[in-house]
């Protein structure tokens, strides 16, 4: 038993070196990308408001005027030590965009996720098991078109018939305006700040804001979870483990529960860790479509306004979650399957 | 919603069959042929896919021509449209805050996705298939860099990468066609070159262009075919679901701003976006359309990829298994098995047909046997002669579509007209299964404990802890395997130490009969001769009755007391193995017999012909195509089991009975059927 968690500790410390190969790239392509854009972020941003002169100063200031690989190194050296400087539009320090709006993304996309794997699971172990049954043809069916709809149309049908229509939720924003003005930003995910605070009368608004942006994004990836366990399923079922289990004359539900999704899982997890990117990007679209205030929004805000400085902090928070997700993917996979961590 | 919808089903499955070398055209007919011929689900999700898709590309190709107005015309004939009308007859699907014709906008729509979709996937294409043939061929450090910037790709959140890149293009060169296609596609070269780079890198490692390198071929020669042959299917199903994930992308870019100038060209996510707020305000058509375009669009694709993928992954095909219901009547005689006082399992005719789509397959056809307590008795026989059905056709574990008759008496009821939750119960305590390959048949999550503890607990459900510690301990012990490796994971445990414990899980549940499928086949002959010896200690220790299958005539000889001889479908002979082993009396038996190897053997021997086919057996006795004696009655009537000693049976008209043998029954056979049986 010892040994078993002595390997785990040193898969995750070498799982751990292997990150920094991966933040090494992803940085040096978002460097590259906002920079192939000709001119530098300053003309981009501020070009025609500010004199040449004034412009020359700001480039100076924020060191454009310097050969690229010198840029390069300070870019590293800002994500490295935290401080990615400010906004070039409205001054804000880029810290305090990830925080807040980051923060927004991280409530909406958890919740979103929760959706997706509580709906997609199960229609997914029934389909696999039910294979070539109606029930398994209409989940299928379910999957396909559920991921064909563009994440902003399911938002509008949604924003139609329940705010609308029904009116029964709130289609826009985090929050109610009076709810908003309330709260105290400890985490700046509200519904966290407002336990902290016991401001539990603002809980119910809250989660009224979250329900449509978070069904309409889960619900898509839904469809892509329900494939995945569905086929994943149907490989274990096959295995000669559940065969075995079955001669040992274990209850169809413990073969299908404890063996076949349990080692349905590992792919599972995986799969699903590389649908970050599904993720993320569902969420810009969601984002914009229910005016929720994430990190997402805001990049679009900030191309609008050619704030390349913003745009490229943001871009790299984005990297740097995805490397995040992806370890995290691996470690939860460790403690699921011993044999990983060799 | 701009996804990358992995391959899923795909990756795991590329087809790994060799193209034609001559000629790429009838390579690529030959590689598609299984799309005309697949029927069920992947034929209806194709050809749905396909009629889809196909209406949209016509939509796109004669866009002007059907739409009744352009794109953004709000004036006809010197009239303004009305602005926001709602659907009818003027106006099929209303118009928008500006009067154009939503009808209109949603045609030229499919026009502008259809070009930005094939431009796309005709750059990524020709960048990321001749990127991934150089990476997988060459390797080395060039392929480890580019595998690690095409994962960071990957794993990037597209979308955005597609939004950047399209507005840095579009503030440089302007919105349009060509810069929407140039953002998507930097999003899909990464896979193209995955799926080709995987593919040159399996082949350059099976074994079969090994073998052809051995023997002088030109590996590339392999490769190029191979390669071929599966690029050919895994493309098209990247492609199209790519195509589909551009659509989206593409009404993601639009629905932002970013990419298409909308003066150049109307999209589906531009107008869905300015759907939004004339939905607001009660004008739900005008973002309704576009989107439902979008929607049909994207599953037609889907169902394309997921269709070419269903016919050509052989992991997700399944054979259209033809149903059937077993005769009633099949044999007019009945088989005679060895009686025996203390029996504890009493097989009856028992047979045990699968569904395949030739028809069914008579895999066990009539046999019947008993065994007694503490009693081995040895199922011989050739591959694919039925043993292993036989085994699991006793515990009722067989794949759907496999039907049994006949009878197996076990404790006084039924296993045949036993309920699944009757056999389910029975499984474990009363009947155990020790399997052929002890390497994947323990779950490779759970700890060996865990394995005891569920069974125990499935069969015994008040049993304690203390207690299924105590008793999967002994019976570790029993296959010594020591305790201090109880709480270990499988993995951890050799070949031979798996099997064991594999035993030990059988035996912890003390069943009265225990069915040996080849125990020892894929383990080493010291190993062999360990398990044989811990099965034997076993029998003896719990009065178990033990039935072992094997092809192995010496494990027979070492562990049996009594052997049936199985040969397509049929016991043909069986007795106690001295007697049978000193005078087989059966010619398939003693065929068997002269094709075991001694350290006195010169020349192997084999017995000619194959083994039939058992979707249609040969008629009469099965083994006539190939028996030295074969008489005419051999191939006109089926044998009838006779006592040739007392407890020997044998299946063969060479032993009578003689009034069943017609006048001119025992000519023999010409020789020539042989010689034919012998070409198939």
């Amino acid at each position: 038993m010892s040994s078993s968690k002595g390997s785990l500790r040193g898969y995750i410390i070498t799982r751990l070196i292997l990150v920094i190969p991966m933040v090494f790239i992803l940085l040096t392509l978002v460097f590259l990308l906002m920079r192939v854009a000709p001119g530098n972020p300053i003309l981009a941003a501020l070009g025609g408001h500010l004199s040449p002169a004034q412009l020359a100063v700001r480039e100076r200031i924020g060191g454009y005027d310097k050969s690229l690989i010198v840029q390069y190194g300070e870019y590293l050296k800002q994500v490295v030590t935290g401080h990615l400087g400010t906004t070039l539009t409205d001054h804000r320090p880029l810290t305090q965009v990830i925080a807040q709006n980051g923060a927004a993304t991280l409530e909406l996309t958890v919740a979103a996720m929760f959706v997706a794997l509580i709906v997609g699971v199960p229609l997914g172990m029934l389909a696999g098991r039910r294979r070539d049954s109606w029930l398994d043809t209409g989940a299928r069916v379910f999957g396909i078109v559920i991921y064909a709809a563009p994440v902003f149309f399911l938002g509008l049908l949604a924003q139609l018939l329940f705010g609308h229509i029904l009116n029964w939720l709130p289609t826009s924003s985090e929050s109610g305006v009076l709810v908003q003005a309330n709260l105290t930003p400890h985490t700046n995910i509200l519904i966290i700040d407002a336990m902290i605070d016991g401001q539990w009368g603002d809980i119910p608004d809250l989660l009224a804001h979250l329900v449509l942006p978070a069904a309409t994004l889960g619900l898509v990836i839904s469809g892509v979870i329900l494939r995945l366990v569905r086929v994943n399923v149907i490989q274990t079922m096959k295995g000669d483990y559940i065969e075995a289990a079955r001669a040992r004359g274990l209850k169809e539900r413990s073969v299908v529960v404890r063996h076949a999704f349990r080692n349905a899982l590992v792919p599972i997890v995986t799969v699903t860790g590389l649908q970050a990117a599904l993720l993320l990007s569902g969420a810009v679209l969601t984002e914009e479509t229910f005016n929720w205030p994430g990190i997402g929004s805001e990049l679009i805000f900030y191309l609008e306004a050619r704030d390349y400085i913003a745009v490229q902090g943001i871009i790299t928070v984005f990297a740097l979650a995805v490397v995040a997700i992806s370890l995290l993917i691996d470690l939860i996979n460790a403690w699921i399957d011993p044999r990983v961590r060799y | 919603m701009a996804t990358t919808l992995l391959p899923d089903e795909f990756e795991s499955g590329v087809a790994s069959r060799t193209g034609s070398g001559e000629g790429r055209l009838r390579g690529l007919h030959r590689a598609f042929a299984p799309l005309i011929a697949v029927r069920g689900l992947p034929r209806w999700l194709f050809w749905t896919g396909a009629t889809i898709t196909l209406f949209f590309v016509v939509l796109a190709v004669f866009a002007p021509e059907i739409a009744p107005y352009g794109f953004n015309q709000y004036i006809a004939h010197g009239i303004r449209f009305p602005q926001q009308a709602s659907p009818s007859g003027a106006h099929w699907l209303g118009t928008t805050v500006v009067s154009e014709d939503v009808y209109s906008r949603v045609i030229f729509g499919a026009r502008t996705s259809i070009e930005v979709v094939v431009l796309a996937l005709m750059f990524s294409v020709v960048i990321g298939v001749p990127l991934g043939l150089v990476s997988g061929y060459f390797g080395g450090w060039l392929d480890r860099l580019l595998v690690l910037i095409n994962d960071s790709i990957f794993a990037f959140p597209y979308l955005l990468l597609a939004i950047v890149i399209a507005f840095l293009l579009s503030t440089s060169v302007g919105g349009g066609v060509l810069t929407a296609a140039i953002a998507i596609t930097v999003v899909y070269i990464p896979q193209y070159f995955r799926v080709v780079r995987n593919t040159v890198l399996s082949v350059r490692e099976e074994p079969y262009v090994e073998a052809g390198r051995a023997l002088g071929a030109k590996p590339r020669t392999v490769i190029r075919r191979y390669v071929f042959a599966n690029v050919v299917h895994s493309v098209p199903v990247v492609a199209s679901l790519n195509a589909a994930d551009a659509i989206l992308t593409l009404a993601g870019l639009s629905f932002l701003g970013i990419g298409m100038d909308p003066s150049v060209a109307a999209e589906w996510g531009y107008d869905i976006s300015r759907g939004v707020s004339d939905a607001q305000a009660g004008f739900w058509w005008t973002g309704l359309f576009p989107g439902l375009a979008v929607i049909l669009l994207v599953t037609g694709l889907t169902l394309v990829g997921e269709g070419i993928n269903d016919t050509f992954n052989p992991l997700l095909r399944r054979p259209n298994h033809r149903r059937f219901a077993m005769p009633k009547d099949v044999r007019e005689v009945t088989t005679v098995a060895v009686e025996t006082e203390h029996a504890v399992v009493r097989v009856r005719d028992l047979r045990v047909w699968y569904a395949t789509d030739r028809g069914p397959v008579r895999a066990v056809d009539g046999v019947s046997f008993e065994i007694q307590e503490r009693e081995t008795l040895g199922l011989v026989g050739e591959s694919g002669s039925g043993k292993s059905t036989l085994g699991r056709g006793i515990m009722g574990l067989l794949p759907v579509g496999a039907i049994r008759d006949g009878s197996v008496d076990f404790e006084g009821r039924d296993l045949v007209k036993a309920t699944p939750q009757e056999m389910r119960r029975l499984r474990g305590p009363s009947i155990g299964l020790v399997f052929q390959e002890p390497m994947t048949r323990l779950d490779p999550l759970m700890r060996i404990s865990d394995h005891f503890a569920e069974a125990l607990h499935t069969h015994e459900p008040d049993i304690s802890d203390a207690e299924i510690r105590r008793r999967s301990l002994e019976a570790l012990g029993g296959v010594r395997i020591p305790p201090t490796r109880f709480r270990n994971y499988p993995y951890e445990f050799s070949g031979g130490m798996r099997q064991r414990i594999m035993i030990a899980l059988a035996l912890v549940l003390k069943p009265r009969f225990v069915i040996a499928d080849e125990p020892t086949t894929a383990l080493d002959v010291l190993v062999e001769a360990q398990i044989l010896s811990i099965i034997a200690d076993l029998k003896n220790n719990f009065d178990t009755a033990l039935l072992l299958i094997t092809h192995n005539l010496g494990i027979v000889a070492e562990s049996c007391d009594r052997v049936a001889v199985m040969y397509a479908g049929r016991i043909v002979e069986q007795g106690a193995v001295v007697d049978i082993f000193s005078r087989p009396e059966h010619p398939y038996t003693q065929e068997l017999m002269r094709s075991t190897i001694s350290l006195s053997t010169r020349k192997l021997h084999y017995i000619p012909g194959a083994p039939p086919d058992l979707v249609a057996p040969p008629s009469g006795c099965r083994f006539h195509p190939r028996c030295p004696y074969a008489m005419e009655v051999c191939r006109a009537k089926e044998p009838v089991g006779v006592e040739v000693r007392p407890s020997h049976l044998a299946e063969c008209w060479l032993h009578g009975p003689e009034n069943e043998i017609p006048p001119d029954g025992r000519r023999p056979l010409e020789r020539e059927e042989i010689g034919i049986a012998d070409e198939a």
